[in-house]
Protein backbone atom coordinates (compact mmCIF):
# COMPACT_ATOMS: atom_id res chain seq x y z
CA UNK A 1 0.00 0.00 0.00
CA UNK A 2 2.81 2.54 1.28
CA UNK A 3 4.42 1.47 -1.72
CA UNK A 4 1.73 2.12 -4.35
CA UNK A 5 1.18 5.53 -2.28
CA UNK A 6 5.08 6.15 -3.57
CA UNK A 7 4.65 5.21 -7.04
CA UNK A 8 1.55 7.87 -7.25
CA UNK A 9 3.67 10.69 -5.68
CA UNK A 10 6.50 9.85 -7.88
CA UNK A 11 4.15 9.57 -11.04
CA UNK A 12 1.23 11.70 -10.26
CA UNK A 13 2.42 13.81 -13.25
CA UNK A 14 1.71 10.86 -16.06
CA UNK A 15 -2.16 11.03 -14.20
CA UNK A 16 -2.26 14.42 -14.53
CA UNK A 17 -0.99 14.31 -18.84
CA UNK A 18 -3.68 10.95 -19.05
CA UNK A 19 -6.35 13.58 -17.39
CA UNK A 20 -5.71 16.39 -19.48
CA UNK A 21 -5.02 14.94 -22.58
CA UNK A 22 -8.43 13.00 -22.28
CA UNK A 23 -10.06 16.61 -21.76
CA UNK A 24 -8.46 17.46 -25.28
CA UNK A 25 -9.63 14.39 -26.45
CA UNK A 26 -13.35 14.56 -25.10
CA UNK A 27 -13.06 18.50 -26.27
CA UNK A 28 -12.35 17.26 -29.93
CA UNK A 29 -14.93 15.23 -29.89
CA UNK A 30 -17.83 17.24 -28.85
CA UNK A 31 -16.67 20.15 -30.84
CA UNK A 32 -15.40 18.97 -33.90
CA UNK A 33 -18.05 17.44 -36.60
CA UNK A 34 -15.92 15.44 -38.61
CA UNK A 35 -13.79 13.63 -35.81
CA UNK A 36 -17.23 12.81 -34.10
CA UNK A 37 -18.09 10.89 -36.68
CA UNK A 38 -15.04 9.03 -37.45
CA UNK A 39 -15.04 8.48 -33.10
CA UNK A 40 -18.54 7.64 -33.35
CA UNK A 41 -17.64 5.03 -36.43
CA UNK A 42 -14.92 3.57 -34.94
CA UNK A 43 -16.35 2.98 -31.51
CA UNK A 44 -19.25 1.34 -33.40
CA UNK A 45 -16.69 -1.21 -35.20
CA UNK A 46 -15.00 -1.99 -32.01
CA UNK A 47 -18.33 -2.27 -30.02
CA UNK A 48 -19.99 -4.45 -32.87
CA UNK A 49 -17.45 -6.85 -32.96
CA UNK A 50 -17.42 -7.44 -29.04
CA UNK A 51 -21.30 -7.60 -29.18
CA UNK A 52 -21.54 -10.02 -31.93
CA UNK A 53 -19.52 -12.51 -29.79
CA UNK A 54 -21.40 -11.94 -26.75
CA UNK A 55 -25.00 -11.94 -28.69
CA UNK A 56 -23.93 -15.45 -30.18
CA UNK A 57 -23.79 -17.06 -26.91
CA UNK A 58 -27.57 -15.43 -26.67
CA UNK A 59 -28.94 -16.17 -28.96
CA UNK A 60 -28.07 -19.31 -29.05
CA UNK A 61 -29.85 -19.56 -25.46
CA UNK A 62 -32.94 -17.81 -26.87
CA UNK A 63 -33.27 -20.14 -30.69
CA UNK A 64 -35.95 -21.70 -29.53
CA UNK A 65 -38.78 -18.56 -29.29
CA UNK A 66 -36.63 -17.13 -32.38
CA UNK A 67 -37.48 -20.25 -33.84
CA UNK A 68 -41.36 -20.19 -32.99
CA UNK A 69 -41.68 -16.18 -33.93
CA UNK A 70 -39.98 -17.12 -37.52
CA UNK A 71 -41.95 -19.91 -38.22
CA UNK A 72 -45.12 -17.89 -37.53
CA UNK A 73 -43.88 -15.49 -40.15
CA UNK A 74 -43.25 -17.66 -42.58
CA UNK A 75 -46.76 -19.21 -42.36
CA UNK A 76 -48.33 -15.81 -42.75
CA UNK A 77 -46.35 -14.90 -45.79
CA UNK A 78 -46.94 -18.67 -47.55
CA UNK A 79 -50.37 -17.97 -46.61
CA UNK A 80 -50.16 -14.42 -48.39
CA UNK A 81 -48.40 -16.51 -51.40
CA UNK A 82 -51.29 -18.42 -51.74
CA UNK A 83 -53.31 -15.78 -51.82
CA UNK A 84 -51.56 -13.83 -54.40
CA UNK A 85 -51.30 -16.65 -56.66
CA UNK A 86 -55.07 -17.19 -56.80
CA UNK A 87 -55.30 -13.77 -57.59
CA UNK A 88 -52.95 -13.57 -59.94
CA UNK A 89 -53.81 -16.68 -62.01
CA UNK A 90 -51.78 -17.20 -65.43
CA UNK A 91 -50.28 -14.03 -65.77
CA UNK A 92 -46.09 -14.55 -65.43
CA UNK A 93 -44.31 -11.91 -63.19
CA UNK A 94 -40.77 -10.82 -63.69
CA UNK A 95 -39.28 -10.77 -60.73
CA UNK A 96 -36.62 -8.25 -61.41
CA UNK A 97 -39.21 -5.77 -62.76
CA UNK A 98 -41.22 -5.96 -59.60
CA UNK A 99 -40.76 -3.80 -56.81
CA UNK A 100 -39.00 -0.46 -55.83
CA UNK A 101 -38.14 -2.50 -52.65
CA UNK A 102 -35.50 -4.84 -51.89
CA UNK A 103 -34.97 -6.67 -48.58
CA UNK A 104 -32.02 -8.27 -47.36
CA UNK A 105 -31.31 -9.55 -43.84
CA UNK A 106 -29.57 -8.25 -41.17
CA UNK A 107 -29.10 -10.11 -37.24
CA UNK A 108 -29.25 -7.48 -34.35
CA UNK A 109 -25.66 -7.51 -32.41
CA UNK A 110 -26.51 -5.06 -29.64
CA UNK A 111 -29.79 -3.33 -28.20
CA UNK A 112 -30.81 -1.22 -25.59
CA UNK A 113 -34.58 -1.74 -24.25
CA UNK A 114 -34.46 0.60 -20.85
CA UNK A 115 -33.65 3.50 -22.17
CA UNK A 116 -35.08 6.83 -23.32
CA UNK A 117 -33.31 6.97 -26.82
CA UNK A 118 -32.70 3.46 -27.39
CA UNK A 119 -30.12 1.88 -30.23
CA UNK A 120 -29.91 -0.80 -32.06
CA UNK A 121 -26.59 -1.86 -33.77
CA UNK A 122 -27.20 -4.33 -36.94
CA UNK A 123 -24.05 -6.25 -38.37
CA UNK A 124 -24.60 -5.29 -41.79
CA UNK A 125 -23.04 -1.53 -43.12
CA UNK A 126 -21.98 0.30 -45.55
CA UNK A 127 -20.06 -2.62 -47.64
CA UNK A 128 -23.13 -4.57 -47.31
CA UNK A 129 -25.34 -1.77 -49.20
CA UNK A 130 -26.67 -0.35 -46.12
CA UNK A 131 -27.43 3.46 -45.55
CA UNK A 132 -29.08 5.73 -43.25
CA UNK A 133 -32.94 5.78 -44.02
CA UNK A 134 -33.07 2.79 -44.66
CA UNK A 135 -36.06 0.87 -42.97
CA UNK A 136 -35.79 -2.47 -40.60
CA UNK A 137 -38.59 -4.83 -40.33
CA UNK A 138 -38.50 -7.84 -37.92
CA UNK A 139 -40.37 -10.75 -38.64
CA UNK A 140 -43.29 -9.04 -36.20
CA UNK A 141 -43.50 -5.64 -37.30
CA UNK A 142 -41.80 -2.66 -38.33
CA UNK A 143 -38.14 -2.11 -36.04
CA UNK A 144 -36.73 1.31 -37.18
CA UNK A 145 -34.85 3.11 -39.43
CA UNK A 146 -31.18 3.13 -40.20
CA UNK A 147 -29.58 6.20 -38.63
CA UNK A 148 -25.75 5.94 -39.65
CA UNK A 149 -23.83 3.42 -41.00
CA UNK A 150 -19.98 2.75 -40.44
CA UNK A 151 -17.90 -0.51 -42.81
CA UNK A 152 -19.66 -3.71 -41.59
CA UNK A 153 -22.09 -2.22 -38.64
CA UNK A 154 -25.08 0.36 -38.44
CA UNK A 155 -27.00 2.18 -35.59
CA UNK A 156 -30.59 1.99 -35.98
CA UNK A 157 -33.15 4.08 -34.41
CA UNK A 158 -36.10 2.16 -33.30
CA UNK A 159 -39.52 2.83 -32.41
CA UNK A 160 -38.31 3.11 -29.10
CA UNK A 161 -36.43 5.76 -28.84
CA UNK A 162 -38.07 9.41 -28.47
CA UNK A 163 -36.39 10.65 -31.32
CA UNK A 164 -38.54 8.06 -33.55
CA UNK A 165 -41.11 9.08 -35.59
CA UNK A 166 -42.78 7.71 -38.19
CA UNK A 167 -46.52 8.27 -40.38
CA UNK A 168 -48.62 5.02 -40.20
CA UNK A 169 -52.15 4.80 -40.83
CA UNK A 170 -55.13 2.72 -39.28
CA UNK A 171 -55.28 -0.40 -42.17
CA UNK A 172 -59.16 -0.44 -41.87
CA UNK A 173 -59.51 2.84 -43.22
CA UNK A 174 -56.27 4.81 -44.04
CA UNK A 175 -56.53 7.54 -41.02
CA UNK A 176 -52.69 8.96 -41.13
CA UNK A 177 -51.47 9.35 -37.81
CA UNK A 178 -48.07 9.80 -36.40
CA UNK A 179 -46.12 7.27 -34.50
CA UNK A 180 -43.86 7.95 -31.45
CA UNK A 181 -42.55 6.73 -28.60
CA UNK A 182 -43.26 7.92 -25.11
CA UNK A 183 -40.77 6.08 -22.95
CA UNK A 184 -43.11 4.01 -20.96
CA UNK A 185 -42.55 0.42 -22.19
CA UNK A 186 -41.05 -0.94 -24.68
CA UNK A 187 -43.93 -2.54 -26.49
CA UNK A 188 -46.55 0.05 -26.12
CA UNK A 189 -46.07 3.53 -28.67
CA UNK A 190 -48.31 6.52 -29.11
CA UNK A 191 -49.83 7.18 -32.45
CA UNK A 192 -51.14 10.77 -32.27
CA UNK A 193 -53.22 13.45 -34.93
CA UNK A 194 -56.10 10.54 -35.80
CA UNK A 195 -58.80 12.75 -36.29
CA UNK A 196 -62.16 12.42 -34.05
CA UNK A 197 -64.55 11.80 -36.52
CA UNK A 198 -62.16 8.56 -37.58
CA UNK A 199 -63.52 5.70 -36.61
CA UNK A 200 -60.88 3.42 -34.24
CA UNK A 201 -61.82 0.44 -31.92
CA UNK A 202 -59.58 -1.08 -29.62
CA UNK A 203 -57.77 -4.02 -31.65
CA UNK A 204 -57.46 -2.06 -34.94
CA UNK A 205 -54.08 -2.97 -36.34
CA UNK A 206 -51.71 -0.15 -37.61
CA UNK A 207 -49.78 -0.53 -40.49
CA UNK A 208 -47.06 2.11 -42.31
CA UNK A 209 -48.66 4.49 -44.55
CA UNK A 210 -45.85 4.86 -47.12
CA UNK A 211 -46.05 8.05 -47.01
CA UNK A 212 -42.18 8.68 -46.34
CA UNK A 213 -39.37 7.17 -48.82
CA UNK A 214 -38.39 5.02 -45.75
CA UNK A 215 -40.82 2.20 -45.21
CA UNK A 216 -43.30 1.00 -48.56
CA UNK A 217 -47.15 1.26 -47.71
CA UNK A 218 -49.22 -1.71 -45.41
CA UNK A 219 -46.26 -3.10 -43.29
CA UNK A 220 -47.52 -3.84 -39.76
CA UNK A 221 -46.68 -1.91 -37.14
CA UNK A 222 -49.17 -3.35 -34.24
CA UNK A 223 -52.91 -3.00 -32.33
CA UNK A 224 -54.69 -0.02 -31.14
CA UNK A 225 -54.58 -0.58 -27.55
CA UNK A 226 -56.39 2.25 -26.09
CA UNK A 227 -58.03 4.96 -27.36
CA UNK A 228 -57.91 7.99 -25.10
CA UNK A 229 -60.11 11.35 -26.10
CA UNK A 230 -58.39 14.29 -24.91
CA UNK A 231 -59.10 18.01 -25.75
CA UNK A 232 -58.40 18.90 -28.66
CA UNK A 233 -59.06 17.31 -32.23
CA UNK A 234 -57.40 14.50 -32.08
CA UNK A 235 -57.18 10.99 -31.00
CA UNK A 236 -54.56 9.46 -28.20
CA UNK A 237 -53.64 6.23 -29.00
CA UNK A 238 -51.77 3.60 -27.23
CA UNK A 239 -50.23 1.02 -29.50
CA UNK A 240 -49.74 -1.89 -28.91
CA UNK A 241 -46.21 -3.11 -30.77
CA UNK A 242 -45.96 -5.68 -32.78
CA UNK A 243 -42.41 -6.18 -32.64
CA UNK A 244 -41.05 -7.43 -29.20
CA UNK A 245 -37.58 -5.97 -28.94
CA UNK A 246 -36.50 -8.04 -26.21
CA UNK A 247 -36.94 -11.03 -28.39
CA UNK A 248 -35.42 -9.95 -31.46
CA UNK A 249 -32.56 -11.20 -33.88
CA UNK A 250 -33.39 -11.44 -36.97
CA UNK A 251 -34.59 -8.35 -39.41
CA UNK A 252 -34.26 -7.00 -42.53
CA UNK A 253 -32.93 -3.84 -44.09
CA UNK A 254 -35.84 -2.26 -46.71
CA UNK A 255 -33.55 -0.82 -49.52
CA UNK A 256 -36.34 1.71 -51.40
CA UNK A 257 -34.82 2.32 -55.11
CA UNK A 258 -36.54 5.33 -55.77
CA UNK A 259 -35.88 6.67 -52.35
CA UNK A 260 -33.38 9.38 -53.14
CA UNK A 261 -35.75 10.33 -56.54
CA UNK A 262 -38.52 11.20 -54.02
CA UNK A 263 -36.61 12.41 -51.64
CA UNK A 264 -34.95 14.87 -54.29
CA UNK A 265 -38.64 16.11 -55.22
CA UNK A 266 -39.97 16.31 -51.86
CA UNK A 267 -36.88 19.06 -50.94
CA UNK A 268 -37.49 20.66 -54.44
CA UNK A 269 -40.75 20.99 -53.51
CA UNK A 270 -40.24 22.70 -50.13
CA UNK A 271 -37.90 25.60 -51.77
CA UNK B 1 10.62 34.14 -8.02
CA UNK B 2 7.44 36.15 -8.53
CA UNK B 3 9.69 38.22 -11.21
CA UNK B 4 10.35 34.76 -12.98
CA UNK B 5 6.28 33.62 -12.67
CA UNK B 6 5.49 37.47 -14.15
CA UNK B 7 8.13 37.14 -16.76
CA UNK B 8 6.06 33.55 -17.88
CA UNK B 9 3.18 35.06 -17.48
CA UNK B 10 3.73 37.93 -19.69
CA UNK B 11 5.58 35.56 -22.43
CA UNK B 12 2.34 33.18 -22.47
CA UNK B 13 0.16 36.32 -23.28
CA UNK B 14 2.36 37.99 -26.13
CA UNK B 15 3.30 34.76 -27.74
CA UNK B 16 -0.65 33.75 -28.40
CA UNK B 17 -1.17 37.72 -29.40
CA UNK B 18 1.55 37.28 -31.85
CA UNK B 19 0.12 33.62 -33.24
CA UNK B 20 -3.06 34.74 -33.48
CA UNK B 21 -3.18 38.09 -35.00
CA UNK B 22 0.32 37.38 -36.73
CA UNK B 23 1.47 34.26 -37.49
CA UNK B 24 -1.55 32.67 -38.19
CA UNK B 25 -2.43 35.48 -40.87
CA UNK B 26 1.09 33.62 -42.16
CA UNK B 27 0.34 30.83 -44.73
CA UNK B 28 3.77 29.59 -46.94
CA UNK B 29 3.15 27.98 -49.72
CA UNK B 30 -0.83 27.05 -49.21
CA UNK B 31 -0.79 25.37 -45.85
CA UNK B 32 2.63 26.16 -44.09
CA UNK B 33 2.20 28.06 -40.97
CA UNK B 34 5.24 28.49 -38.34
CA UNK B 35 3.66 27.40 -34.55
CA UNK B 36 5.75 29.60 -32.84
CA UNK B 37 3.73 29.89 -29.32
CA UNK B 38 5.11 26.84 -28.72
CA UNK B 39 7.82 28.35 -27.80
CA UNK B 40 6.34 29.53 -24.41
CA UNK B 41 6.74 25.53 -23.38
CA UNK B 42 10.30 25.31 -24.97
CA UNK B 43 11.20 28.62 -22.52
CA UNK B 44 9.74 27.39 -19.12
CA UNK B 45 12.75 27.07 -16.59
CA UNK B 46 14.46 23.68 -15.96
CA UNK B 47 12.96 23.57 -12.20
CA UNK B 48 9.27 23.78 -13.18
CA UNK B 49 7.25 20.99 -11.80
CA UNK B 50 5.83 18.38 -14.50
CA UNK B 51 2.00 18.87 -13.39
CA UNK B 52 2.58 22.73 -13.93
CA UNK B 53 4.46 22.39 -17.38
CA UNK B 54 1.37 19.93 -18.03
CA UNK B 55 -1.55 22.42 -17.40
CA UNK B 56 0.53 25.54 -18.62
CA UNK B 57 0.58 23.04 -22.14
CA UNK B 58 -2.71 22.91 -21.86
CA UNK B 59 -3.44 25.99 -21.13
CA UNK B 60 -1.57 27.51 -23.60
CA UNK B 61 -3.05 25.16 -26.54
CA UNK B 62 -6.71 25.96 -24.69
CA UNK B 63 -6.23 29.31 -25.29
CA UNK B 64 -5.25 29.14 -29.25
CA UNK B 65 -7.97 26.36 -29.77
CA UNK B 66 -10.46 29.12 -28.48
CA UNK B 67 -9.05 31.45 -30.86
CA UNK B 68 -8.82 28.94 -34.00
CA UNK B 69 -12.02 27.51 -33.43
CA UNK B 70 -10.84 23.77 -32.77
CA UNK B 71 -11.11 22.80 -29.58
CA UNK B 72 -8.90 20.23 -27.85
CA UNK B 73 -6.64 20.19 -31.80
CA UNK B 74 -4.00 22.29 -30.57
CA UNK B 75 -4.69 21.38 -26.91
CA UNK B 76 -4.09 17.51 -27.45
CA UNK B 77 -0.61 18.36 -28.99
CA UNK B 78 0.43 20.97 -26.57
CA UNK B 79 0.09 18.77 -23.46
CA UNK B 80 1.67 16.07 -24.87
CA UNK B 81 4.54 18.39 -25.63
CA UNK B 82 4.73 19.56 -22.42
CA UNK B 83 4.72 15.81 -21.41
CA UNK B 84 8.10 14.65 -23.36
CA UNK B 85 10.12 17.77 -22.32
CA UNK B 86 11.47 16.61 -19.36
CA UNK B 87 12.49 13.32 -21.18
CA UNK B 88 13.75 15.61 -24.09
CA UNK B 89 15.45 17.88 -21.46
CA UNK B 90 17.32 15.09 -19.86
CA UNK B 91 18.43 13.17 -23.20
CA UNK B 92 20.08 16.27 -24.20
CA UNK B 93 21.81 16.83 -20.81
CA UNK B 94 25.56 18.02 -20.37
CA UNK B 95 27.34 15.74 -18.48
CA UNK B 96 27.06 17.70 -15.38
CA UNK B 97 23.55 18.26 -15.48
CA UNK B 98 21.63 21.56 -16.05
CA UNK B 99 23.25 24.22 -13.60
CA UNK B 100 21.27 26.34 -11.56
CA UNK B 101 20.46 29.84 -12.37
CA UNK B 102 20.37 29.13 -16.31
CA UNK B 103 17.36 29.23 -18.54
CA UNK B 104 16.99 26.95 -21.72
CA UNK B 105 18.41 28.88 -24.25
CA UNK B 106 21.08 29.16 -26.71
CA UNK B 107 23.12 32.08 -24.29
CA UNK B 108 23.85 29.26 -22.00
CA UNK B 109 23.91 25.81 -23.86
CA UNK B 110 24.71 26.56 -27.41
CA UNK B 111 22.79 26.94 -30.46
CA UNK B 112 23.40 22.72 -31.10
CA UNK B 113 22.14 21.97 -28.02
CA UNK B 114 18.58 24.38 -28.19
CA UNK B 115 18.18 23.43 -32.00
CA UNK B 116 17.90 19.64 -30.99
CA UNK B 117 16.41 21.05 -28.29
CA UNK B 118 13.67 22.78 -29.87
CA UNK B 119 13.44 20.19 -33.25
CA UNK B 120 12.41 17.33 -31.14
CA UNK B 121 9.65 19.06 -29.57
CA UNK B 122 7.70 21.05 -32.00
CA UNK B 123 8.37 18.04 -34.18
CA UNK B 124 5.98 16.02 -31.85
CA UNK B 125 3.99 18.86 -31.41
CA UNK B 126 3.42 18.95 -35.39
CA UNK B 127 3.00 15.23 -35.39
CA UNK B 128 -0.10 14.93 -32.65
CA UNK B 129 -1.39 18.38 -34.37
CA UNK B 130 -1.76 17.53 -37.72
CA UNK B 131 -2.64 13.85 -37.45
CA UNK B 132 -5.37 14.97 -34.78
CA UNK B 133 -6.62 17.79 -37.28
CA UNK B 134 -6.98 15.03 -40.77
CA UNK B 135 -7.84 12.68 -38.56
CA UNK B 136 -6.92 9.38 -40.48
CA UNK B 137 -4.19 8.06 -42.42
CA UNK B 138 -5.02 8.16 -45.37
CA UNK B 139 -2.98 10.85 -46.79
CA UNK B 140 -0.13 9.57 -44.22
CA UNK B 141 3.15 10.51 -46.36
CA UNK B 142 1.30 14.15 -47.10
CA UNK B 143 0.48 15.02 -43.86
CA UNK B 144 3.79 13.69 -42.37
CA UNK B 145 5.59 15.89 -45.30
CA UNK B 146 3.63 19.00 -44.18
CA UNK B 147 4.84 17.79 -40.37
CA UNK B 148 8.25 18.30 -41.99
CA UNK B 149 7.91 21.03 -43.71
CA UNK B 150 5.97 23.15 -40.93
CA UNK B 151 8.66 21.51 -37.96
CA UNK B 152 11.28 23.41 -39.98
CA UNK B 153 9.70 26.70 -40.32
CA UNK B 154 8.39 26.79 -36.75
CA UNK B 155 11.80 25.95 -35.08
CA UNK B 156 13.57 28.57 -37.61
CA UNK B 157 11.70 30.97 -36.33
CA UNK B 158 11.55 30.19 -33.01
CA UNK B 159 15.60 29.98 -33.62
CA UNK B 160 16.06 33.10 -34.89
CA UNK B 161 13.96 34.76 -32.61
CA UNK B 162 16.21 34.15 -29.62
CA UNK B 163 18.71 35.53 -31.36
CA UNK B 164 17.34 39.19 -31.80
CA UNK B 165 14.52 38.93 -28.89
CA UNK B 166 14.78 36.56 -25.80
CA UNK B 167 18.50 37.29 -26.02
CA UNK B 168 18.65 36.28 -22.14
Amino acid sequence: MKGLLLLLRKYNYVLVFILLEAMAIIMLSNNNRYQHSILINANREIAGTLFEAVEGAREYMKMGATNKILVEENTRLRNRIQALDEQLGDTVVNPSQVGDYFFFPAEIVHSTLHKQFNYLTINKGRRQGVASDMGVIGPQGIVGIVLESSENYATVIPVINRDFRLSVKISKNDFVGVLSWEGMSHRIASLNEIPFHADVAIGDSVVTSGYSAVFPEGLYVGNVKEVEQQEGNFYTIRVQLGTDFQKLFHVNVINNFNREEQVELEASLKQ
Amino acid sequence: MIRLLARNIIRFFILILVQVLLLDNVLLGGYLNPYFYVLFILLMPFETPRWLLLVAGFLLGLSMDIFTNTLGMQTAATVLMAFMRPWVLSMFAPRDGYEPETYPRIHYYGLGWFAGYAVILTFLHHLVLFYVEVFHFQYFFTTLLRVILSTALTTSTIILSQFFIFRK
